[in-house]
């Protein structure tokens, strides 16, 4: 239970924690494994070291001396005393015997003393440290031992010089010699316990050295399986954090693409309604514009009629007033009757040019530039020659079109009336130009007047839907931006604008706004849609 | 105003401008029977050299005129030497935001076209006849003078201060001894004038020192 509890504990770590957690472990698993086995690896080659050098050389030295004593010292003395070899012979070896000894037994105390064979820093702390409080070696023993062989080696030289003095006969030379042997005996005894010592020292240190290496390798297999394991788990928590991160990544990504494709769905649907409504306001516009220019036709048709209107009624009245007075003669009534016809004659041409306005036509049909802009012309009379404007045209009579009649006199009215407008509002001369050619299969009219050209905050706007300068129940905004989509959307041309220098009759006028339209000859026969 | 005496415009002539030929010509040939002279004109240039040449006693604009406008013409009459006849605009219905500006420049009236010819003499009429009237009573005045002149002057003087005393419900305080004050008249003419301005129920004694006017007698004389 506990450990189920601990279990969800990590469990409800973070994700990031976790990770770190697991990072920590892995490598603080990592350094004390190699510390440990560092540690390990440096104490066995100490003490391997330490059993080498300061015991089995030592013993080495040891043997070499009881070695000397016994077969040198002994043999020559014994060898000496059958007289196999004479004094002089004897004390030639002895001395070597004795440099030998000398020397090994300095080697061995320089051993033992020695701080390079001193158990290291290390090893002691750690043998403290596992191993507790162990018995200290005997070095008293070992310290009475070797004072012991210094007074017999000191005994024996002492004894070997009295032998080989040469001034000196030594007439107890065998009592010596046997004191001698003696002596070597005691001390190979006390050599042998000495390697006794180094031999129990050895073996006590191999024990302590196994002990270590027990406890080391216990405490790194432990460690190792601790972070084998805590890596284990939280490996394992890890994993199945991702997973769950991995499904629950997965379920956004369902839900979202869901979401995304209902949106396409509904988008596809809404794209189509917004095309369907721009449709509708196209032709709502269209029809807006169509009504707006029967306005302005009607408007025209107005003032054309007002003038003679009044004047047949003027005749009738007058007419009424002249029988009052018993004026009314036959004569009179013929002229004035005549007068009447002409003026009705005139009304109902004036009816005859519009009525081609209002008729729908749906197909094209061929007609001669020229007459179609006198046509339109005709129809704006009335407002033309009420501000006094002179129209001048220079189109040459060849140039022929196939298009839409009456949306082409609506453009040419549109932009006639515009122009009427600006020149409504200044003083002196007024102008209209209209000039057309025809150059590789393209027909250009250009349309000018000296208004006084288009303001420049007012000039990027011209052909936007709705955008007007006149009052609101004079203009409706639609007419260029109608004659914008006339000409580019169903003649395949092009309608420009722009503010010029202009030199109208040898008058130079500084403003003046210059409509240009092109017309493919090609396009408006090949292309019947 | 009913019953005008259209009579009257016989006695005045109009300046007519409008520039549409066969509507002036029109109206000219029906004015023509109405009043003393119609001087016709097509644009402002025009009625400038007729005002110059001829007498004219009333103006008739159209407001729409090819290039300029009645407005405009209204203003130019304003700095010239006729700026006190007065001026009629002819106007159509979708031209009234010009009224309010002749308004300012003092029009005397205006009329929509198409133009009802009754209204447009009536107009002429309305405006005229203060003029007529004016006409009249200096007439009047002249003739008294005259007929002053010609005969008793003494007499024609005391008629002259009764009139100028009369009050508003045409009675007047006054008496012999008064009169004579003021006028230097013998009593006796002065009895004999009283008497017959009696017998002839002109002014009638209503009390002491109190006479009265009667018009209505004066009237049917």
């Amino acid at each position: 239970m506990k450990i189920k509890k601990i279990l969800q504990a990590l469990d409800a770590i973070s994700f990031g924690y976790k990770s770190a957690f697991l990072l920590f472990i892995i490598i603080g698993g990592m350094i004390s494994i190699i510390l440990l086995s560092q540690i390990s690896s440096y104490t066995i080659k100490n003490d391997f070291d330490l059993l080498f050098e300061k015991r089995t050389k030592s013993i080495i030295k040891l043997e070499h001396i009881k070695d000397t004593y016994v077969g040198n010292i002994h043999v020559t003395l014994n060898d000496m005393q059958k007289n196999i070899i004479n004094l002089q012979q004897s004390r030639e070896v002895i001395t070597l015997a004795r440099q030998l000894i000398e020397k090994n037994w300095s080697h061995y105390l320089n051993i033992i003393d020695s701080e390079k064979y001193q158990v290291s820093w290390l090893d002691a702390i750690i043998k403290k440290i596992f191993i507790g409080d162990e018995e200290k070696p005997n070095i008293i023993l070992q310290q009475s031992i070797i004072k012991n062989i210094e007074k017999k080696q000191k005994r024996i030289s002492h004894l070997l010089n009295e032998i080989f003095n040469p001034y000196k006969q030594v007439e107890n030379l065998f009592s010596s010699i046997e004191e001698v042997n003696y002596e070597i005996n005691s001390i190979s005894i006390y050599i042998t316990s000495l390697t006794n010592y180094d031999l129990n020292m050895a073996i006590q240190e191999k024990h302590d050295t196994d002990q270590i290496f027990d406890l080391l390798s216990l405490i790194l297999n432990i460690s190792i399986v601790l972070v084998f394991l805590f890596s284990a788990v939280l490996s394992a928590f890890i994993i199945s954090n991702f997973k769950k991160l991995h499904f629950a990544l997965q379920g956004d990504v369902l839900e979202k693409t869901e979401a995304l494709q209902k949106l396409n769905n509904t988008l596809e649907i809404k794209i189509k309604k917004e095309v369907e409504n721009s449709r509708k306001k196209d032709t709502l516009m269209f029809q807006q514009a169509r009504l707006a220019s029967m306005g302005e036709m009607i408007a025209n048709i107005a003032h054309q009629w007002r003038q003679p209107l009044a004047s047949i009624l003027m005749i009738i009245q007058g007419v009424q007033s002249k029988m009052k007075l018993g004026k009314l003669t036959p004569e009179i009534i013929n002229s004035k009757v005549k007068d009447a016809l002409l003026l009705a004659e005139n009304m109902s041409e004036t009816l005859d040019n519009f009525q081609n306005f209002f008729k729908p036509t749906k197909e094209k049909e061929s007609f001669s530039l020229k007459s179609s802009i006198e046509h339109s012309l005709t129809l704006s009379k009335y407002i033309l020659e009420q501000h006094k404007v002179n129209v001048s045209i220079r189109v040459p009579d060849t140039i022929k079109l196939h298009t839409y009649y009456n949306e082409f006199s609506h453009v040419l009215l549109n932009i006639i009336a515009n122009a009427e407008d600006a020149l409504s509002n200044i003083k002196g001369d007024k102008f209209i130009e209209i000039i057309a050619k025809e150059v590789n299969q393209k027909v250009y009219i250009y349309i000018t007047d000296n208004g006084g050209g288009i303001k420049e905050n007012v000039f990027p706007h011209i052909f936007e839907p709705y955008f007007t300068t006149k009052y609101k129940s004079k203009g409706t905004g639609l007419g260029l931006y109608m004659s914008k989509q006339i000409i580019e959307k169903h003649m395949k041309g092009i309608i420009r604008c722009k503010n010029v220098c202009y030199t109208i009759n040898n008058n130079k006028f500084k403003n003046c706004t210059l409509f240009t339209i092109i017309l493919p000859i090609k396009g408006m026969t090949t292309d019947d849609k | 105003m009913i019953n005008r005496n259209i009579n009257i415009l016989n006695n005045f002539n109009i300046l007519y401008l409008e520039d549409d030929v066969e509507l002036l010509k029109q109206t000219k040939d029906v004015l023509d029977d109405f009043m003393l002279e119609v001087f016709g004109a097509s644009s402002i240039e025009e009625s400038m050299k007729v005002l110059e040449s001829e007498h004219i006693d009333i103006i008739l604009s159209d407001i729409l005129l090819k290039g300029e406008n009645g407005v405009d013409f209204l203003k130019s009459l304003k700095e010239s030497p006729y700026t006190d006849i007065p001026t009629v605009l002819i106007t159509a219905h979708t031209e009234t935001s010009y009224l309010l500006e002749a308004i300012k420049l003092k029009v005397a009236n205006y009329i929509v076209k198409p133009i009802n010819l009754k209204e447009l003499l009536n107009t002429i009429h309305d405006i005229v006849l203060p003029i007529n009237q004016h006409k009249e009573a200096q007439k009047s005045n002249n003739l008294i003078k005259t007929i002053s002149e010609v005969t008793d002057g003494k007499q024609v003087e005391v008629i002259k201060y009764i009139m100028s005393n009369l009050n508003d419900s045409d009675e007047v305080n006054t008496s012999y001894s008064e009169i004579m004050s003021h006028i230097d008249i013998s009593k006796p003419t002065l009895v004999k004038l009283f008497k017959k301005l009696s017998e002839k129920n002109i002014l009638t004694n209503v009390s002491h020192k109190k006479y009265r006017f009667h018009q209505d007698s004066l009237d049917s004389l």
